[in-house]
């Protein structure tokens, strides 16, 4: 069943974020909204049909996309058996217990202390995502989507702004360097190419089926949001406080060295894996790289490093350093579309796209990223992005003779809001605009 | 050490009362299985245990099939100690199982629980052990042990910095045959009973012996054996229906409190002779090679199982599978499909409406959805579970194991930095 025949994308009924990340618009903001008055909205849904960038049109000066949470397809008139066809996690919606749970979404990060798409918060129905070359073009185009909001049936709920587009997260690390190359998108991405219906509803997927869906979701995606603040200042605290000399004077190699070792790669982007001792920024964009031939103990990236568990590459059993491993890994990618926000608070609007909720992005954040028993250890969870929750404080950097252990690890990244969206085609999109 | 026995305690309940006890379990499920509402920690050598309910139902003919209650566990030997146990806890015990039809509640007795305990034991056709022998108390004492070792190294005014690894491992030995509490882990743990090993032996030698003189018939039966199979499975049906998402949302809210999960499920084998046949025959070839070669770490690959089973029940008409698994059940079950697909195939594709199978290992759980949701619709919710070491997957449980060992073997420099790399 499984076919490794090229993949013809139907690119124009694609949304264009599908394709890209927009680095030439680097102005973007978010507009959360709700449904007020169905009719009116299905009309102003039906002019997004028309508006929105697709993922085979060229260059431009400003695009617009549109996504919907599972309320907002059912206030859109969805019938219940439809609706139904969509995946469990996306119905259940983030905020569900268990899912919170799944997550690390507790204590201080229970989505009832979230600032929007909580239980305690205004219903969110959908987001537009708009991005500009500048600021000023951005305004436009956000005073006309907010006049297209308010005049037909939708309402703001929220207005989430973006910082200018860098190449850096807000702890100052670069970012966005590992992206899947998607069969079929081309250009974007590196590697090896992973199945298109890992990323379009539609396609055939890592297993070379189709994932369930219902037949409006033909070319449209899943959009996992979520508003991650950073504890920047803390952060760097930590790491200095952490690597300070006997005498208590600050160490600048040490601390920028545990900060590596926490994210797998230098300030610069060079990863560790090839740059073990210092950072290296004519490596800074290199991703052509494997952990198990090189490096199988974590004595250059440890085992736990953000990027080593966000994307273990060729480490996974049952044979690590083979294709079986790459492909295993294959089945949990992410396409991510996020934009920091600041200056303060400071964090990361993470967005990323997968046709599989379940088997991506919840797979990645709890097996690997929030797992504080990941590759064999006890109590570590991501240094960068664990939760500690309800334990998991502790990072090992892997050292000869002897592991250099870090206990009692604050958490740097607070999860402030959330959702799951649909990211419909376009042809989905006029469908939803005549519904009866 | 003692081995690991899997008990299966099965018994209908009275009339009219499965949903009372549903009430009572999620009751005691909610006070927490740790905190006390069941002392499992109070009753030696339980590693995992577990009640659910079956509810009333019509078996594929149609025929009733009454609610009954299920009690499991995974403990070191032997048997009848743990039902003594058990059985002391007569409190609990009567609030539970009070509930089945002949329970002797109102008979003070122990020898009166026991018997009706005994009397409703059922036995596995398969029993899983992530690795045969290891018992709870030395699962417990190796935990301890690393903790020991990495606080030793961590002590302040250490500096490990330039020393050699044979030098550090020294010093740790040192620490620890130092340590009352812990110099017994100065040598290895003992192994199980020459009773159990010598009853493994013949049993690894007995059947291939009985297989070979069968052989002769098995070769002719084959073929016709291989044509029923394909006329079977492009016969029998698929079930496509997707979870009912009030059974999922149940049964995920017992899910990922800790870092192992229950995972139980029941179905029907499916009609005939032919069907109920290859599954004793599957079972059995399933049960040989968990016994003898999957017994020390690794199920063909999968490690984060602690304990599984399969058992039949109702006369053969229905089969249930239970575990206790690290991780998430989105990650147990794309191991499953990644790993163990044609394993799980072989025995579940007897099962009635899994997944089309092709020559009984091939398709079934590599139908990614159709599996996922097959696991989901016949899963049931056990809110009473216990784990006796909840923070600790199958994998550290062997490393805190090798921890030991390295402690006394023979170890070359590099085999010494290995090791240290476990802490």
């Amino acid at each position: 069943m499984t076919t490794k025949t090229s993949t013809k994308l139907d690119l124009h009924d694609i949304q264009g974020l599908v394709a890209r990340g927009y680095g030439s618009l680097p102005v973007a903001c978010y507009l959360l909204f709700a449904v007020a008055d169905r009719r009116a909205a299905q009309a102003q849904v039906g002019r997004w049909a028309e508006a929105v960038a697709n993922a085979g049109s060229g260059h431009r000066e400003a695009a617009t996309h549109v996504a919907f949470t599972a309320t907002g397809l059912a206030a859109l008139g969805l019938p219940e058996d439809s609706l139904a066809g969509f995946s469990a996690e996306f119905l259940g919606g983030m905020a569900a217990p268990h899912r919170a749970r799944q997550l690390g979404d507790v204590d201080e990060a229970d989505p009832a202390r979230w600032q929007w798409g909580g239980p305690a918060n205004p219903q969110v129905d959908g987001v537009v995502l708009l991005y500009a070359r500048d600021e000023q073009e951005l305004a436009e185009r956000e005073r006309s989507a907010a006049g297209a909001l308010t005049g037909n049936g939708l309402r703001l709920v929220k207005r989430l702004g973006t910082e200018r587009l860098t190449d850096r997260e807000p702890f100052g690390f670069r970012d966005g360097i590992a992206q899947p190359a998607v069969a079929g998108l081309g250009s974007a991405g590196n590697g090896q190419a992973v199945a298109a219906g890992e990323f379009v509803l539609g396609y055939r997927n890592g297993y070379g089926q189709l994932t369930d869906a219902p037949a409006l979701a033909r070319n449209g995606t899943y959009l996992v949001f979520r508003q991650l603040e950073q504890d920047v200042d803390g952060f760097w605290r930590y790491v200095e406080d952490a690597t300070r000399r006997p005498d208590g004077s600050v160490d600048d190699d040490r601390r920028e060295q545990l900060a590596a070792k926490m994210v797998g790669r230098w300030r610069s982007g060079a990863p560790l894996v090839l740059a073990p001792d210092h950072d290296d920024p004519a490596r800074a964009a290199d991703n052509a790289f494997g952990y198990h031939d090189t490096d199988p103990t974590g004595l250059a990236c440890p085992l736990g490093a953000h990027i080593r568990r966000a994307n273990p590459r060729d480490s996974l059993d049952p044979d690590p350093g083979t294709a079986k491993s790459l492909a295993v890994n294959d089945r949990h990618r992410l396409l991510r579309r996020g934009r920091a926000y600041g200056p303060e608070p400071r964090g990361l609007h993470f967005i990323c796209l997968s046709a599989n909720i379940a088997r991506q992005f919840e797979f990645v954040q709890h097996t690997w990223l929030d797992n504080p028993n990941f590759r064999g250890r006890y109590d570590d969870t991501d240094p960068l992005v664990g939760s500690r929750l309800p334990y998991g404080d502790t990072f090992t950097e892997p050292a000869a003779p002897v592991r250099r252990r870090h206990v009692g690890l604050p958490r740097f990244v607070l999860p402030r809001g959330g959702g799951y969206f649909f990211l419909p085609g376009i042809s989905a999109l006029r469908s939803l605009a005549e519904l009866p | 050490m003692p081995h690991q026995v899997a008990i299966t305690i099965h018994a209908p309940i009275r009339a009219g009362s499965a949903a009372d006890l549903r009430e009572l379990l999620a009751e005691l499920g909610r006070k927490g299985a740790h905190d006390g509402a069941i002392p499992f920690g109070e009753l030696p050598g339980v590693h995992f245990a577990r009640f659910f309910v079956l509810d009333q139902v019509g078996d594929l003919d149609g025929r009733p099939i009454p609610a009954s209650l299920v009690y499991l566990s995974d403990v070191d030997a032997p048997l009848d100690r743990h039902l003594r146990q058990l059985a002391g806890k007569a409190d609990v015990l009567d609030q539970v199982f009070g509930y089945c039809e002949d329970y002797p509640v109102a008979v003070p007795a122990l020898g009166a629980r026991v018997a009706w305990l005994r009397r409703h034991v059922v036995s596995s056709a398969v029993t899983y052990v992530n690795t045969v022998g290891r018992g709870l108390d030395q699962i417990r004492q190796e935990a301890r042990l690393r903790e020991a070792i990495q606080d030793f190294l961590d002590e302040p005014g250490r500096d490990w910095a330039g020393r050699s690894p044979t030098e550090v491992r020294r010093e740790v030995r040192r620490f620890v045959a130092s340590r009352p509490d812990l110099a017994r882990a100065m040598s290895p743990p003992r192994r199980p009973g020459i009773v159990f090993r010598v009853r493994e032996t013949a049993h690894k030698i007995a059947l291939p012996l009985v297989v070979l003189v069968l052989s002769p018939a098995l070769l002719v039966a084959l073929p016709a054996w291989a044509v029923l199979l394909r006329w079977h499975e492009r016969r029998d049906e698929e079930e496509t229906k997707r979870p009912d998402p009030m059974l999922v949302a149940e049964l995920t809210s017992y899910e990922d409190h800790v870092v192992q999960n229950a995972f139980t499920a029941v179905g029907f084998v499916k009609a005939g002779l032919f069907r109920r046949l290859t599954m004793r025959i599957v079972l059995a070839g399933v049960s040989y090679a968990v016994r003898h070669f999957y017994n020390a770490g690794s199920l063909a690959g999968v490690r984060t199982i602690h304990f599984a089973r399969w058992v039949p029940i109702d006369d053969g008409r229905r089969l249930f599978f239970a575990s206790n698994y690290d991780g998430s059940q989105e990650s147990y079950m794309s191991d499953f499909i990644d790993r163990l697909a044609w394993g799980l195939n072989a025995v579940f594709s007897n099962g009635h409406g899994y997944p089309r199978t092709r020559w009984l290992v091939k398709g079934g759980a590599e139908n990614e959805q159709a599996f996922k949701n097959y696991l989901r619709n016949h899963q049931l919710p056990a809110p009473v579970w216990y784990s006796a070491y909840d923070n600790l997957t199958a994998d550290n449980v062997a490393a805190n194991a090798r921890i030991r060992a390295g402690l006394h073997a023979d170890l070359t420099p590099a085999q010494t930095a290995d090791w240290l790399a476990l802490l």
